[in-house]
C-alpha cells in the first residue's frame, strides 16, 4: 500500500529531526569531552596566592544551557588543550576573574555603544560579572525582557553637562510599585533587549522631563488634566523646575496615592516646604501629621492633583466656599467632630456670600470679598473654639479693616457666627425674627380677609 | 337715575400738585426698591438673577438701591418736617391723626360686611384703611431708612455708637428685609386691591393722578368730609357713630 509507505517515511523523517535536534542540543566535541572527563568532578580547586581557593568543577548541564556550548574550551581558555595543560599562578579570585575575562574581547569587542557608556560606570567590572562564564545566555533568555540583567547593576549615563546618571533599578521596589505587571518596554517605549537607542539628554533635569512624558500613554486623562494646570503651564514657559509625573509619583517605585495621605502631602513638601510647615500646624495638618486623621484634607484635596490652578486668580479665591464646603457640609463628616454644617448656607446668605455668588454668574470679579479662609486662615487654619478662639478673634478685625478700613475693635463683633440666631446668643436678631413672623401672616391674613368680605358684600348688594 | 349720572361727572378736587408729585415719587422709588431689593433677598430665584444680571451685576444693583433709598429718605424727611409743620402751625389740620372713630369705624365696616347693618361706616377726609397704609408708609419708611443706613455703612455704626452691641447689624438687616417683605405685600394686596381691583373704583382709581375725585364716590366714601366742604346735609342713615366726630375745623383739602 503506497499510502501506508508514505505515513511510514513521514514518521522515520520526523523522528529524525527530533533526535537531530536533541542531539544538536550539547555535543562537547571532541576537545571538550577530554576536559570534562576531569574537571566535571566535583572537589578539584586551585588555590591562589592569597590562599582563597577555586573550585575547578565545570557543571556540564549549564554548560550544555550556555550560549557557549559549541565552542571548544580552548577558544576562552586559550593555551590550554588536551595537550597542554600550563600551570598558572594568580594573585586572588578576583584578579583570576579579571585575566579570565579578557577572553571575551577576543569576539566581542566594544569600541561604542551601549557597554562603553556602561562600563564607564562600571570601572571595575568585567564582562563575566554580569553575563556569567560556563553559563553564559542570550541576555533575553536570563531575565524576563532582558533589562534588570544589566539595570540591576549601578550602570550609568553621562548627560551632556558631563553628569552621571544611575540607571540601576530596585528590583524590589519595582515588584512592590503598582506598575509590577508592566513590562519596561511599556515605560521605556522603543528599547528591548534588542532594541537600545543610545539618546543623549542635556542634563539630569531634561532627562526627567523627557523620561515623565512616556505616563501619558496611559494615563492620557491625567495628562489632558495637567495641560489645564499651573506646573505644566510654569513649564511651558520655561521653568524646569516645574513638576513633572515622575517628580511627585515616582518612577519605579510609584505607588498608589490614595492610601497614605501624608505621603502625599509629603510630596508637596519637597517645593512648597515653608507653606507644608504651615500646614502641619494648622488643625488639619496636627490631626494629619500625628493622629493619621484621613479625614482632613491636603494639599491636593484644595489645590487638586493634576489640574491645580494658581491659587492668587479670582476664579480660585471665588471657589474657596464651595471648596471648604465638601467637607465643612457634609453632615456624616462634621458629626464626628461636633461641627456644624450650617457654615456654608449662612455663609452664603450673608452680603459675602451673595457677592461672591453673583461675581461668579457675572464672570467678572469686582474686587476681593472675604471668603471663608480670609478669617479662618489658609495653610494655618485653626480651630475656632478652644484655646485658639482668641487667636482667631484678634486677628478678625484686622482682616476687616482690609476691606472696611475704618472698622472699629468691636466690628467683627457683628458677625455673629455660622449659627442661626438664637435667643442665647443673638436675641435682638431672634426678637425681630419672631416678631415678624408672626406679624406678618397675621396682617397678611387679615387684609386678605377684608378684602374678601368687601367683595363679598359688594356682590350681595348688587 | 340723570342725578346720579351727573354725579359721577362732577369732580372735587382732592390732592394738591405737590401731593401728586410725592406719591408718584414715593410710588417709583418703592417699585426701584422692591425690584433691586426683593431681587437681593430672594438671590437664589432664577428671576432675581435675571434681573441682577440684566443690572449689571450685584454692585450695581446695590448701588442702585442705595441710592434709591436715599431718595426715599429724602421724600420721608421731608413729608414728616412739612406735615409736622403744617399741623403745628395749624395750617392743615390733622386729617390723618388716627382717633377713636377710625377704631370704630371697623367695627362698623365689619358689621356692615356681615350684614348686621345696613350702611358702612361715615368717613371723613381719610377712612381707616387710607390711614393704615398711610401710618404704614411713613412709619415703615423711617424703619427701612435707617436699618438700611445701618447695613449701608456698618463700620460707622459702631465708631458713632460703640455702646451698640454687634448683632445691631444682623438686626438691622433682619428687620430691613422682613418689612421689606411686609410692605411689599402690604402694597401688592391691600393698595393695590384697594386702587386698582376694588370693584368700587376698578378699572383705577385716577383721583392722586387728577388730583380730582367723582361727588358720587366723595359722597359714598367720604361724606363727613362732603358735607363739611358743602354745606349740604346729605340724606344719612341712622348711624351709631354718628355725631362722635364734629366737624374737625378748618375744612382745608390741601391735607397730607
Amino acid at each position: 500500500m503506497p499510502n501506508r509507505m508514505l505515513i511510514a517515511v513521514v514518521a522515520l523523517a520526523a523522528l529524525a529531526m527530533v533526535q537531530t535536534a536533541s542531539g544538536a542540543s550539547y555535543q562537547p566535541g571532541e576537545e571538550g569531552a577530554i576536559c570534562l572527563g576531569c574537571h566535571a568532578e566535583k572537589g578539584m580547586t586551585t588555590t591562589f596566592r592569597n590562599g582563597e581557593t577555586l573550585s575547578l568543577y565545570v557543571n556540564d548541564k549549564e554548560l550544555a544551557g550556555s550560549v557557549h556550548k559549541n565552542l571548544p574550551c580552548s577558544v576562552c581558555h586559550s593555551g590550554f588543550s588536551p595537550d597542554q595543560h600550563p600551570k598558572r599562578q594568580y594573585k586572588s579570585k578576583r584578579n583570576f576573574t579579571v585575566v579570565k575575562a579578557e577572553a571575551c574581547k577576543q569576539c566581542h569587542t566594544f569600541k561604542k555603544g551601549i557597554h562603553v557608556q556602561m562600563l564607564g560606570g562600571l570601572k571595575d567590572g568585567v564582562c563575566v560579572d554580569c553575563h556569567g562564564g560556563h553559563s553564559v545566555q542570550s541576555m533575553k533568555e536570563t531575565s524576563g525582557d532582558g533589562c534588570t540583567g544589566c539595570h540591576r547593576y549601578p550602570v550609568t549615563m553621562t548627560f551632556k553637562d558631563g553628569t552621571k546618571h544611575r540607571l540601576e533599578v530596585d528590583e524590589n521596589g519595582l515588584k512592590a510599585s503598582v506598575h509590577k505587571k508592566l513590562r519596561c518596554a511599556d515605560c521605556h517605549f522603543g528599547f528591548s533587549a534588542k532594541e537600545h537607542p543610545e539618546r543623549v539628554f542635556k542634563d539630569r533635569r531634561n532627562f526627567r522631563i523627557v523620561a515623565a512624558e512616556t505616563c501619558r500613554r496611559c494615563h492620557f486623562d491625567k495628562y489632558t488634566k495637567t495641560l489645564e494646570g499651573i506646573h505644566f503651564n510654569l513649564l511651558l514657559s520655561g521653568n524646569l523646575k516645574a513638576p513633572v509625573c515622575i517628580d511627585c509619583h515616582g518612577s519605579h517605585t510609584i505607588s498608589s496615592g490614595r492610601h497614605e495621605k501624608v505621603r502625599s502631602a509629603q510630596r508637596c513638601e519637597a517645593c512648597h516646604g515653608e507653606i507644608y510647615r504651615t500646614y502641619s500646624t494648622s488643625v488639619h495638618g496636627k490631626a494629619l501629621i500625628s493622629s493619621h486623621n484621613q479625614d482632613v484634607p491636603v494639599c491636593s484635596d484644595c489645590h487638586r492633583a493634576h489640574d491645580l490652578s494658581d491659587p492668587h486668580v479670582a476664579d480660585f479665591r471665588n471657589n474657596i466656599p464651595q471648596m471648604c464646603s465638601n467637607c465643612h457640609a457634609n453632615e456624616d463628616l462634621m458629626k464626628r467632630y461636633g461641627l456644624s454644617t450650617a457654615v456654608l448656607r449662612s455663609y452664603l446668605e450673608d452680603f459675602h456670600g451673595v457677592t461672591i455668588t453673583y461675581y461668579k454668574k457675572q464672570k467678572n470679579s469686582v474686587r476681593h470679598i472675604a471668603v471663608c479662609t480670609d478669617c479662618h486662615g489658609i495653610h494655618d487654619i485653626t480651630r475656632t473654639k478652644g484655646p485658639d478662639a482668641s487667636v482667631v478673634k484678634a486677628n478678625l478685625v484686622k482682616r476687616c479693616r482690609k476691606c472696611h478700613a475704618d472698622a472699629a475693635d468691636n466690628f467683627p463683633e457683628s458677625w455673629i457666627s455660622h449659627y442661626e440666631p438664637d435667643f442665647k446668643r443673638a436675641p435682638l436678631v431672634y426678637a425681630v425674627n419672631l416678631i415678624y413672623s408672626v406679624f406678618i401672616p397675621f396682617m397678611i391674613v387679615g387684609l386678605v380677609l377684608q378684602i374678601i368680605l368687601h367683595i363679598w358684600r359688594y356682590a350681595v348688594n348688587r | 337715575m340723570r342725578g346720579k349720572e351727573r354725579l359721577k361727572h362732577e369732580y372735587i378736587t382732592r390732592f394738591s400738585r405737590w401731593r401728586i408729585i410725592e406719591h408718584q415719587a414715593n410710588a417709583i422709588a418703592f417699585i426701584v426698591l422692591v425690584i433691586t431689593g426683593l431681587s437681593q433677598k430672594f438671590h437664589d430665584s432664577s428671576l432675581a438673577e435675571w434681573i441682577i444680571i440684566n443690572i449689571g451685576g450685584i454692585d450695581k444693583a446695590r448701588l442702585i438701591h442705595r441710592y434709591t433709598g436715599l431718595v426715599l429718605l429724602v421724600l420721608t424727611l421731608q413729608h414728616i418736617v412739612i406735615a409736622s409743620f403744617g399741623v403745628i402751625f395749624r395750617r392743615w389740620a390733622p386729617t390723618m391723626v388716627i382717633n377713636k372713630k377710625d377704631f370704630t369705624d371697623v367695627i362698623d365696616n365689619l358689621k356692615y360686611y356681615f350684614g348686621m347693618t345696613e350702611w358702612p361706616a361715615r368717613c371723613d377726609r381719610f377712612d381707616y384703611k387710607q390711614k393704615f397704609e398711610y401710618w404704614g408708609v411713613v412709619i415703615g419708611g423711617v424703619l427701612m431708612v435707617l436699618t438700611g443706613l445701618i447695613l449701608w455703612f456698618p463700620t460707622l455704626v459702631f465708631r458713632w455708637m460703640p455702646f451698640l452691641p454687634g448683632q445691631i447689624i444682623p438686626a438691622a438687616k433682619a428687620t430691613h428685609t422682613n418689612e421689606a417683605m411686609l410692605a411689599f405685600l402690604v402694597i401688592v394686596i391691600w393698595h393695590i386691591y384697594n386702587s386698582v381691583f376694588s370693584p368700587e373704583v376698578f378699572p383705577l382709581d385716577t383721583s392722586i393722578f387728577t388730583g380730582k375725585i367723582s361727588k358720587e364716590r366723595m359722597i359714598h366714601e367720604h361724606p363727613i368730609e362732603y358735607e363739611r366742604l358743602t354745606g349740604v346735609s346729605l340724606e344719612k342713615p341712622h348711624h351709631p357713630a354718628e355725631g362722635d366726630e364734629e366737624g374737625t375745623g378748618e375744612g382745608s383739602q390741601d391735607i397730607v
